[in-house]
Order: structure tokens, then C-alpha cells, then sequence
């Protein structure tokens, strides 16, 4: 599989969204002193309105808030698909709460004051992971597009050959020649960028696996 | 102990039965003195279970019977109607006060258990909400230390970054040590308002709150107070808040205890070396070894469902009164809790 996306140069950002100052401005010192790059904000609101880089991040959330709670914040995002992951730090937490939160998909639930390596290693599972996600996405992306410049006739051939069967046999479904089978097939798979009928097919599944 | 204080307790009423039955046979069939049982059964209330009162009501009906039966005077009909009078009177009159003591139980039973419903929810917001506000800069500070360390251990350190991390520091030490000192000021808030008190009269009014505690858990309270004690110069809520706490903590320590002879709460108040001393004890399960340190500590309790917190502000309102507070102890079983109070003489110039 190609890598061609941009993402992965841009500079990992750890977003912390804290009411409190002094944890704030800490928390940054902190992630500085380990050479990552982060943003502060006093509020989920705050979070929301503010322009993000187009980066791999993760999240530092608080749980208790004025205004919209951490917990609370957490299911906003789950419902405006903001993929961030999560980890929460709390100044008293109980298991309730933290149970409530890691069912939600948080990555890890600290309790302030919390061992800093057990944040570090969280952050960094949390870059990885998102990451991750964002070159899942990319490639799909870029398999969608690829997969948008076939035309019609070369989508159908994709779809059969795909299925398992033999060039004969999709000509003699479409009710083309053979001739015009492999052409078709020698083209899509150009386009495709697929160097082989196995990597046509895991293609073929990532791009169902999306439609449904 | 307790067993023939109710022994003597059913004696008196049944001499009383007996009395109204006595005077019931000499006078005419048609005064209907057996309807003065009833007294019997009002005060059997007061001093007998539930059970008793019911036996205590038939024996007066018994008795109300057995003199219609021996009354040699006046009309029979009339007599008849009488002693019916007087059954469904005394019938009556138990049913009622069973309900209403009943129904007074469940009040006292009801006002508290919200009372400690509330106790125990308006502690836990609050210690939640301390840990809280004293987490945040302790979390703060925690984090500049670690960045301090890691812009120190820099090749080549990068100072001017620790030193940053540094005052942050401070400055949130600061800030955690500012909480603390609201906090205090919180708990200070409501300056004792001191008065010249009676010693013995305190202390009653206090263990009167308990008799109903008393009652119902079938705990004998032995109170003495020595005799031409000093008044003392003190918070009235205050100190009897210490009293009761000593006395409830006594009385959760006896509810698992069964000898009915061991089931007294102690309360003792006297004049030792110069000071006011003043002991509650119990014949409970005691304290075990370290716990003579800790039950002051806040937060610390030796009961499944305790806060913690009621020796501790006790010992605080002690000493704020310039008193001590310690617990030992008894050398067969349970423990007694001591605390003394200045003793002031209420014009020092005279004594000079």
C-alpha cells in the first residue's frame, strides 16, 4: 500500500482543555520540556471556536468544568464525529466516573496529581493511535478517488474480477470480448495503482467496508 | 441493673391496679371507679415495652372484672354496664397510646436517620469538593516539577525554562496554602460565643437529647456530677455537641453488646487538679492498639458507615476552649473518652 498522504510530516499537537491556569500553563511547560507541540483552552467552548491545525493530535480533557463538563463534552464529540482521542484528567475522580468516560472510548483516565511518564505515555499511544486513524482515512480517501476515475465499463470489469472470476467469464457476463476485457482490466488496474489481483481485491473490500 | 428497676416499675403499677380494684369493691356498683385503670395503662406507656403495656391492660381488665365480681353494694344491671364502661375504656385507651407511642417512635427513628442522611452527604460534597481545589495546584505542581527536571537534565540545561517551571512553583504552593488557610477561616467561621455556665446544667440538657436514643437501645445512663463544681466559661451549642458526640459514639459502640448489665453509658463531670474533667465511657468493644492516636484524626473513623469527623471537631472545639481531649482504655472492656476545661474562677481579683 502507498503512502502519499501530506499528514504524516505535520507536527503531532496535544490539545489541553483545562479551566484551570496554573494546570494549564504547567501541563504546556510540561510537553514543551519533551519537545511536543500543544494548545490550551479554558473551556470546551473555547476548544470548539478555536482554528486546529490539520495534524495528528489528542486530547487532554478535564472532567470538571464550569459550563460543559469533560463527560459531557466527550459524548458532543462522539456526536459531531470529532475523532480526537481522549484522555481525561480529573482533580477527584471516582470509578463511576472514570468507568462512564473509558466506555465513551477514552484512552486513559488520570487522576490529578498524576505520575507525569503515565500522561507522557498516554499522549504518545494517543498521537500514534490518531495517527493511525488519519492515514486510515487518508488512504481511503485516496483509494475513493482513484476508484472515481474509472469509468463505467472498468468499474464493471473491477467489480466482477474482483468476485473471482476469470477474464473469460467477465466477457462473457458483459457481453464484451476478451480483448476488450483486458484492456479495460490492464487500465483499472493503472489507475488503481494495484500491482497485483490480490491488492485489487483488498482495495475492492476497504472501499465496501466504507459504503456501509 | 436494669432488670429490677422494671421489676420494680410493674410493682408500683400493680399496686396502683390493685389500689383502684381495692376501692372499686368498696364502693357502690354504680361508680364506675375501674375506669381509673386507665391511669395504670397511660403510665405503663411511659415506662414499659410494648408487649408489657398489652399484659399490664388485660391484668387491669382481670382486675376491673374480679371487683364487679366481689362488689356486695348497689345495682347489678347498673354494675354490668359499669364494668363494661370501664373495659372498653381501658381497651380503648391502650390501643391509642400503643399507636401514638409507636407512631412517635418512628418519628424519632425517621428525624434521625435524615439527620445523619444529611450529616453524611453535606461531608462527602465537602471533602470532595476540598480534594478538588487542593488537587488542582498540587496537579500543577507536579507538572512543573517534572518540566523543571527535564529542562534541567537539557544538554545544556535550559535555566531560564527551570527557573520558569520554578516560580510556577512556588506560585501554586502558594495557591494550595491560600485554599487551606479559606478553608480554616470557613471552619472558624462561627466564633464561639462564650458564657458562664452550670456544669451539671450543661450537661443534662445535652443527655436529654439522648433519652429517646437511651430508650430504645435499652441503655442505662449513670450520671455524676460532683457536687459545687466552678461554672465554666464556654460555648453552650459547642460543648454539648462534644457530649452528645462522645455519648452517640458510646452508644453505637453498646449496640452490639448483649449483657444487659454491661449496657450503661458513664457520664462523669468533676474537678481534678485545678481543672474540669469530664469522662463518657462505654462497656463496648474498645479500641484496638494504634487507634488510641487515630480516632482524632480527620476522616478516620472505626465504624463501617462513620465520616470520620465528629472526634475531630470535637477535639478542635476542646481545644479552642484551651481543654484537652484523650481517650483510654477501661481495663475490662469499652473505652472512655476524657476531656478537661479550664476552671475559672469567675473574678480573679477576689482570689488574690
Amino acid at each position: 500500500m502507498s503512502r502519499t498522504d501530506a499528514h504524516d510530516t505535520a507536527e503531532p499537537m496535544v490539545y489541553i482543555v483545562d479551566d484551570d491556569s496554573s494546570v494549564r500553563a504547567s501541563l504546556q511547560d510540561l510537553l514543551a520540556s519533551v519537545g511536543l507541540a500543544s494548545m490550551a483552552f479554558g473551556s470546551a467552548r473555547e476548544f470548539m471556536q478555536a482554528r486546529l491545525p490539520d495534524a495528528p493530535a489528542c486530547l487532554v480533557l478535564d472532567v470538571r468544568m464550569p459550563g460543559v463538563s469533560g463527560l459531557d463534552f466527550q459524548q458532543d464529540m462522539a456526536r459531531l464525529n470529532i475523532l480526537v482521542p481522549v484522555i481525561f484528567i480529573t482533580a477527584h475522580g471516582d470509578i463511576p466516573m472514570s468507568v462512564k468516560a473509558m466506555k465513551a472510548g477514552a484512552l486513559e483516565f488520570l487522576t490529578k496529581p498524576f505520575r507525569e511518564q503515565d500522561l507522557l505515555d498516554a499522549i504518545s499511544l494517543g498521537l500514534d493511535r490518531d495517527q493511525l486513524r488519519r492515514q486510515t482515512a487518508a488512504t481511503l480517501d485516496e483509494l475513493r478517488r482513484r476508484h472515481g476515475t474509472l469509468n463505467d465499463g472498468e468499474r464493471e470489469v473491477m467489480a466482477l474480477v474482483v468476485s473471482g472470476l476469470l477474464n473469460k467469464q467477465v466477457a462473457a457476463r458483459l457481453g464484451v470480448s476478451e480483448v476488450t476485457v483486458k484492456v479495460r482490466r490492464g487500465a483499472l488496474m493503472r489507475k488503481m495503482n494495484a500491482d497485483s489481483l490480490a491488492t485489487l481485491v483488498k482495495m475492492s473490500e476497504k472501499l465496501k467496508d466504507v459504503d456501509r | 441493673m436494669r432488670r429490677t428497676q422494671l421489676t420494680l416499675r410493674l410493682l408500683l403499677l400493680l399496686g396502683l391496679a390493685l389500689g383502684i380494684a381495692a376501692i372499686d369493691t368498696v364502693t357502690d356498683l354504680e361508680i364506675a371507679v375501674g375506669v381509673f385503670q386507665i391511669v395504670v395503662v397511660l403510665i405503663a406507656v411511659r415506662l414499659l415495652p410494648a408487649r408489657a403495656v398489652a399484659g399490664v391492660s388485660v391484668a387491669c381488665m382481670v382486675l376491673t372484672i374480679l371487683s364487679y365480681r366481689y362488689t356486695r353494694f348497689g345495682d347489678s344491671e347498673a354494675g354490668l354496664i359499669n364494668v363494661l364502661i370501664s373495659l372498653a375504656a381501658i381497651a380503648g385507651t391502650t390501643y391509642l397510646a400503643l399507636r401514638l407511642s409507636a407512631a412517635i417512635g418512628t418519628v424519632h427513628r425517621t428525624r434521625a436517620h435524615l439527620a445523619h442522611i444529611a450529616r453524611v452527604n453535606m461531608l462527602g460534597e465537602l471533602a470532595a469538593s476540598i480534594a478538588h481545589e487542593v488537587n488542582q495546584p498540587l496537579a500543577a505542581v507536579a507538572n512543573s516539577s517534572s518540566a523543571c527536571l527535564r529542562w534541567m537534565a537539557n544538554d545544556p540545561p535550559n535555566l531560564p525554562k527551570a527557573r520558569q517551571a520554578v516560580e510556577r512553583i512556588l506560585a501554586d504552593t502558594h495557591r494550595a496554602s491560600d485554599i487551606i488557610a479559606r478553608l480554616r477561616g470557613m471552619a472558624r467561621h462561627q466564633a464561639p460565643t462564650k458564657q458562664w455556665l452550670n456544669v451539671a446544667d450543661t450537661v443534662n440538657a445535652a443527655l436529654r437529647l439522648l433519652a429517646g436514643e437511651l430508650n430504645e437501645q435499652n441503655i442505662h445512663l449513670r450520671v455524676q456530677i460532683q457536687e459545687g463544681l466552678p461554672p465554666m466559661l464556654v460555648d453552650e451549642v459547642q460543648i454539648q455537641q462534644v457530649l452528645l458526640n462522645l455519648a452517640m459514639n458510646a452508644i453505637d459502640a453498646l449496640r452490639q453488646v448483649d449483657d444487659d448489665d454491661r449496657r450503661t453509658l458513664d457520664v462523669r463531670a468533676g474537678l481534678e487538679a485545678g481543672q474540669l474533667h469530664f469522662s463518657v465511657s462505654d462497656q463496648g468493644k474498645g479500641l484496638a492498639g494504634n487507634d488510641h492516636e487515630r480516632v482524632f484524626d480527620a476522616f478516620y473513623s472505626t465504624k463501617p458507615d462513620g465520616m470520620g469527623m465528629g472526634l475531630a471537631i470535637s477535639r478542635s472545639i476542646i481545644e479552642a476552649h484551651d481543654g484537652r481531649i484523650w481517650v483510654a482504655s477501661n481495663p475490662q472492656s469499652g473505652a472512655t473518652f476524657h476531656f478537661t476545661l479550664p476552671a475559672v474562677t469567675r473574678e480573679p481579683d477576689e482570689q488574690n
